[in-house]
């Protein structure tokens, strides 16, 4: 059960994208990155698995409820993989400023790519201000992710701050 | 004695990662070319969708409930919050209502009378089911909502859906119990509108942002701001007269800021009106002892006229109701009194 902790939590938010939670215009794009935030933290975690085919899956399930052309979101999630793949792993507090710099480049490639894949779909230049927004408020939230799918992993929050960095080896 | 630079030291165990980089290439390209096949609309695509829409509809109509008490209940601590200011404006409103309830009975006499005088044939009267939002997944992509009705309650693509303030979209994509709803902010939304008393006519398009976009304009036309927009029915799929927004924006910018908040959808109604354009691209299934209708039989007895005081279901049920509504009785299907 442990082991599919990360596909579940992963697949939890993106049907927690999908609902209506009456957020503005340009704040929508947010709750997709968050889920891709999740793929990346689930990665740097050492100990725990979410295969890339796996995170492609769940990003499909994501284009289709969103609507948008397939692939989109699964190719986002692709990203997320690879990002977490080479960013190494979170084994050390001291790893969080480093991991925190890793997402930022991957969040805003991810937000440039989707500004760009969206206007080449549609052949014309698109709004980049809800991509830049998602991009920035996934960076700002990055720790409250990483905080969350350590907790998910735990299954508690210890009290300590220092125990939410321990190192594992 | 192994040293630092001893050739007989154990090398490091060589890691053939090939497979794993192979998959990801795979992975990587499949999307690509799903992404391809989706701009050309692949038919494959396109039926595969269909066929998940209804899967998916289920499991998001219950995902949704929490997400939906949350609104509602954020809505109503809002509403506590002001409700001495909301009872003095209702009460204001409320008397100018009675005003124009009065003008418009007066008005409703002499159109029928006028009517009579020119033997003008009666409207049919619009009939309609009420659903609400199931999922909200908006991307750089797309503006559109899920709504929890489908084939099975008469909805067809190209179906007008409307909520209590106005124009909402319509229909482009509708599985057996799930349809999805092209919002008028979605970036492919073009709907013929008419401007103002004039009648000018004009294209709303959608630009992914909380406006519209009035395009195709005539040269020099000159809109006054607040002024209505409502539908032309030019397009042979929507309905003349429905309400959209109001005009703002600046000449040679003119833009429509929608009746319906878009970013907020709950209770959502489609309009059944078949148009021949319309039944040629989504032509209405035969059934066995049902004879084609122009519009689906509704079962119950005929509801109020939707509005936005129709609240859902407390306990996350979703809202399903049928009914009609006069186009003569001016509802909120007509724009114009």
């Amino acid at each position: 059960m442990k082991g599919m902790l990360p596909a579940l939590s992963v697949l939890f938010a993106v049907l927690a994208a999908a609902v209506p939670w009456g957020l503005p215009a340009h704040a929508t794009f947010i709750l997709s990155l968050l889920a891709v935030t999740m793929v990346f933290c689930w990665r740097i975690i050492p100990g725990t698995t979410l295969p890339a085919y796996l995170a492609m899956l769940f990003g499909l399930l994501g284009d289709l409820l969103g609507g948008g052309p397939l692939g989109f979101w699964a190719l986002m999630m692709l990203i997320g993989v690879t990002a977490g793949g080479y960013a190494g792993p979170f084994t050390d507090g001291r790893d969080l400023k480093r991991l925190w710099i890793v997402w930022s480049i991957a969040a805003f490639l991810i937000a440039g790519l989707s500004w760009l894949l969206a206007s080449l779909y549609f052949l014309r230049w698109i709004d980049w201000w809800p991509m830049a927004f998602g991009a920035c408020a996934s960076v700002l939230l990055f720790p409250v992710v990483l905080h969350g799918v350590l907790w998910i992993r735990r299954g508690r929050l210890l009290p300590e701050r220092t125990a939410l960095y321990r190192r594992w080896t | 004695m192994r040293g630092r630079n001893s050739p007989f030291k154990p090398r490091p165990r060589r890691t053939w990662r090939a497979p794993g980089e192979l998959l990801n290439f795979t992975l990587y390209f499949l999307c690509a070319v799903l992404l391809v096949l989706s701009r050309i609309g692949h038919g494959a695509v396109v039926e595969v969708r269909d066929r998940l829409l209804d899967v998916t509809g289920p499991l998001l109509e219950a995902a949704s409930i929490p997400g939906v008490m949350s609104r509602q209940a954020v809505a109503r601590v809002r509403s506590y919050m002001a409700m001495a200011e909301e009872i003095d404006r209702l009460k204001a409103e409320n008397e100018q209502l009675k005003q124009w309830e009065w003008r418009a009975k007066l008005l409703e006499r002499n159109v029928s009378h006028l009517r009579s005088l020119l033997h003008a044939v009666e409207e049919p009267a619009l009939h309609y089911v009420t659903g609400n939002v199931i999922a909200d997944a908006r991307g750089p992509f797309l503006r559109s909502a899920l709504i929890n009705l489908g084939r099975d309650h008469g909805v067809r693509v190209g179906y007008a859906v409307i909520n209590g303030d106005g124009l909402v979209g319509r229909i482009v994509e509708a599985g057996d119990s799930v349809s999805r709803v092209l919002l008028l902010d979605d970036l492919t939304s073009r709907t013929p509108v008419l401007v103002g008393r004039t009648g000018v006519h004009a294209i709303a398009t959608g630009d992914n942002s909380a406006e519209l976009k009035l395009d195709f304009l005539p040269e020099g036309t000159t809109l006054r701001l607040g002024e209505e927009v409502y539908t032309s029915g030019s397009d042979g799929v929507l309905p003349r007269g429905l309400r959209v927004g109001t005009v703002t924006g600046a000449k040679g910018a003119y833009k429509v800021r929608p009746y319906a908040e878009l970013s907020g959808l709950d209770a959502v109604s489609v309009l059944f009106f078949d148009t021949p354009a319309l039944i040629r691209t989504d032509p209405p299934p035969v059934t066995a002892g049902r004879p084609l209708s122009p519009s689906p039989e509704v079962d119950e007895a005929p509801a109020p006229v939707p509005t936005a005081a129709i609240e859902p279901d407390p306990g996350g049920a979703p809202i399903k109701q049928a009914g009609a509504i006069e186009p003569a009785a001016a509802g909120i299907a007509q724009a114009r009194p």
